[in-house]
């Protein structure tokens, strides 16, 4: 078990964070520390505008990371289980990033 | 044209294709109520609990595949669904739960009637929304129909502040052509690397297993699986939420498998050196100690959801997207190369699971004894069930040994006929969904396998059926108690039986069928019980309640040992082990 880092952008809507730590106490993981903020420099998340075809605005989307401790199958199971939250639009560890709902091999986050 | 909120919230709903839209009103929910009864599109009906709405919407996408729509009011009716919400969610059962709320400026102030329904429903929906204001409800009801029946299906809640619903203001109102929402994306093909290496174990595998699921289901993907057995005859096994997307009468069937599986099925498993898992998740009910499942064998999963893969059991392949798309990507690589299948390598395979059948398979044949020298077994009751609607009906059940029963003895040929809570295991879940399943398919017969515990739990549905005539079969195999949790007192409590009986306070059935205006049958013997079950069936125009006393001692078998047992250990009598 080592501590991990979770990277998230997702939609700024009501509701959304509580989805995001509420899984957490679901599924029986446990969050070492969580930072939330508005994006408000796109430069690093173009990547994301160009894969999905949109424009962010200001004030529409946040980035959430996440410090949990745990070992790599529930990593990977945690990553998938934020994945399918309707309002996160990617979601990377270490390794893996999920953009829209496809795995890709990275940390693109 | 310009339409006030309530009328936008209802037309949205016609505009999805909506005939029923199951509820009861309330308070917050009397604009919309009033919009329902401005309309001739769509119809409501009335159930007399708001967990029977939900079930019923749950039988009616079951039968159906379209979603399924519920309509409660704020505060104790919001509440009163979640189970039925859950039961759904469990089930990936596609469905669409709207929520009256109190008025926008009323939220958190305790207002009466109000309960944060997005927060109570949070962990059992799909997703949910609340209507923030009038312009946005057309668009959320498009997204949430949407998000309800894509990807893995599910229960998706709108809650609707009564302001938003008010009938004097009024708002331009177009449906959307189609939801887009940019963070949402669920796989559909599957990617072809993935395809050619599920193709390359299947045509090397000496003992494989096709394990389908509900996914399959869901993804009306029967044809394509059988379309693929007809490729590679390989054994196949059904969980319990997949019975009938593969033919139960049909030659390669194994049956159920899992707690109460059969031991050909379970014993096919466990020796297998390939696993086709397609749209079936790996819960405790089917793996019994994941260490020990399935030890030689490699596994390909089909999923359309990346979470259910490797979460329990590992898997060698993983084929993400639609089943459909899988199984038809499958079945045409295998289709070009055809040369390398060789149905003739699996015989002595084949002929190891007629031997396990033979050795310990069910015994197909218990009803064929009627004499009144012994109580009436629960299992020939179904099998009469079975022979006396010709294997064609819908089945509903609740939950408990009257369930595992009929879903071992009750053989499905065709997907959507057997509609039980299979991940949840709600009880009372059996009259109001074969209530949606008859509302859906008039024409056909539907009958509900309940007991006389489960049925108790969501009886005031009678009424229901009598006010909207569904002529609905109940049969309630009556072993006067909790049987499954007697069972597990048995076996695992040396039969302390702690709360499991209602000493003499049960209901005369026949008697409070009839006063709902139903028809009432009591069997208590095996001479009566073709005749009674056939009556019962003959009668097309009213429901009947047949209250069929059976054995009160009887246990489900097989069952798995557990803790710590693998598929191959099983109880297959009382006292008898594998």
């Amino acid at each position: 078990m080592i501590q991990r880092k979770l990277t998230l952008v997702m939609e700024n809507k009501p509701g959304a964070l509580a989805r995001v730590v509420g899984l957490f106490h679901q599924r029986g993981y446990n969050i070492d520390s969580l930072h939330v903020d508005p994006i408000e420099d796109f430069e690093p998340f173009r990547f994301i505008e160009d894969e999905l075809g949109i424009k962010f605005q200001v004030g529409e989307v946040s980035r959430l990371t996440i410090q949990t401790t745990v070992g790599d199958k529930l990593m990977r199971q945690i990553l998938r289980q934020i994945n399918k939250l309707i309002e996160v639009i990617a979601v990377s560890d270490d390794e893996n990033t999920y953009l829209k709902g496809i795995l890709r091999n990275e940390n693109l986050l | 044209m310009k339409i006030a909120g309530n009328d936008i919230l209802i037309q949205s709903l016609i505009n999805e294709g909506v005939e029923y839209i199951f509820g009861y009103p309330g308070g917050a929910a009397l604009h919309i109520y009033d919009a329902i009864f401005n309309q001739k599109e769509m119809q409501h009906i009335l159930v007399r609990h708001e967990q029977g709405a939900t079930h019923a919407a749950d039988g009616y996408a079951r039968a159906t595949g379209k979603p399924g729509v519920v309509l409660v009011t704020s505060g104790p009716g919001a509440t009163n669904a979640i189970t039925g919400i859950a039961t759904a969610f469990m089930d990936s059962i596609p469905m669409v739960v709207i929520s009256g709320q109190v008025q926008s400026h009323l939220i958190g102030t305790d207002a009466f009637q109000e309960t944060d329904m997005i927060g109570v429903s949070r962990p059992i929906v799909k997703h949910s929304f609340t209507v923030d204001k009038q312009e946005n409800i057309a668009q959320i009801v498009k997204e949430a129909f949407h998000i309800a029946t894509s990807g893995r299906q599910g229960p998706v809640v709108i809650d609707v502040p009564k302001d938003i619903t008010n009938p004097d203001e009024l708002f331009d109102f177009n449906y959307p052509d189609k939801a887009n929402i940019r963070s949402y994306n669920p796989p559909v093909k599957p990617e072809n690397h993935q395809v050619s290496r599920a193709v390359d174990a299947i045509l090397t595998a000496e003992r494989p297993v096709i394990y389908a699921g509900g996914g399959t289901i869901s993804s009306n993907a029967s044809n394509e699986l059988r379309e693929l057995n007809e490729l590679i005859d390989f054994p196949v096994t059904n969980t319990l939420m997949g019975l009938g997307v593969y033919p139960g009468t049909g030659k390669r069937f194994l049956g159920m498998l899992g707690m109460h599986g059969t031991y050909q099925a379970n014993m096919a498993m466990h020796n297998a050196d390939l696993i086709i898992a397609v749209g079936a998740r790996f819960d405790d009910r089917i793996t019994n100690t994941p260490e020990k499942f399935a030890p030689k064998a490699k596994v390909i999963h089909f999923d359309v959801d990346h979470s259910s893969v490797s979460k329990i059991i590992e898997a060698d392949i993983a084929v993400f997207g639609q089943v459909k798309d899988s199984l038809q990507a499958i079945n045409n690589h295998l289709r070009s190369r055809k040369d390398e299948i060789n149905k003739e390598k699996l015989s002595p395979w084949h002929q190891q699971i007629s031997e396990w059948r033979e050795m310990h398979g069910l015994d197909h044949q218990l009803y064929k004894n009627n004499s009144d020298e012994h109580p009436i077994l629960p299992q020939a009751a179904v099998q009469h069930i079975y022979q006396e609607s010709e294997g064609k009906a819908f089945v509903t059940s609740d939950v408990g040994q009257h369930q595992m029963f009929a879903a071992q003895y009750y053989h499905f040929d065709e997907p959507r006929k057997w509609i039980n809570s299979g991940g949840l295991g709600t009880m009372g879940f059996g009259l109001p969904s074969a209530m949606g399943v008859k509302l859906a398919y008039p024409e056909e017969e539907v009958i509900c396998i309940t007991g006389e515990g489960s049925i108790q739990m969501c009886i005031q549905e009678l009424s229901t059926c009598s006010q909207y005539k569904l002529p609905i079969k109940i049969f309630s195999i009556n072993n006067l108690a909790l049987g499954m949790v007697k069972q597990w007192q048995d076996m695992n409590y040396e039969g302390r039986h702690s709360s499991i009986s209602y000493e003499d306070s049960l209901p005369d059935f026949v008697g409070l069928a009839e006063s709902y205006g139903h028809v009432g049958i009591k069997i208590t013997k095996n001479s009566e019980l073709r005749e009674g079950i056939a009556k019962a069936l003959a009668i097309k125009d009213k429901l009947v309640f047949v209250d069929i006393y059976v054995d009160p001692n009887e246990h489900v078998y097989p069952m798995l040992v557990a803790p710590n047992g693998s598929l191959k250990d099983m109880w297959l009598g009382k006292g008898e082990k594998t």
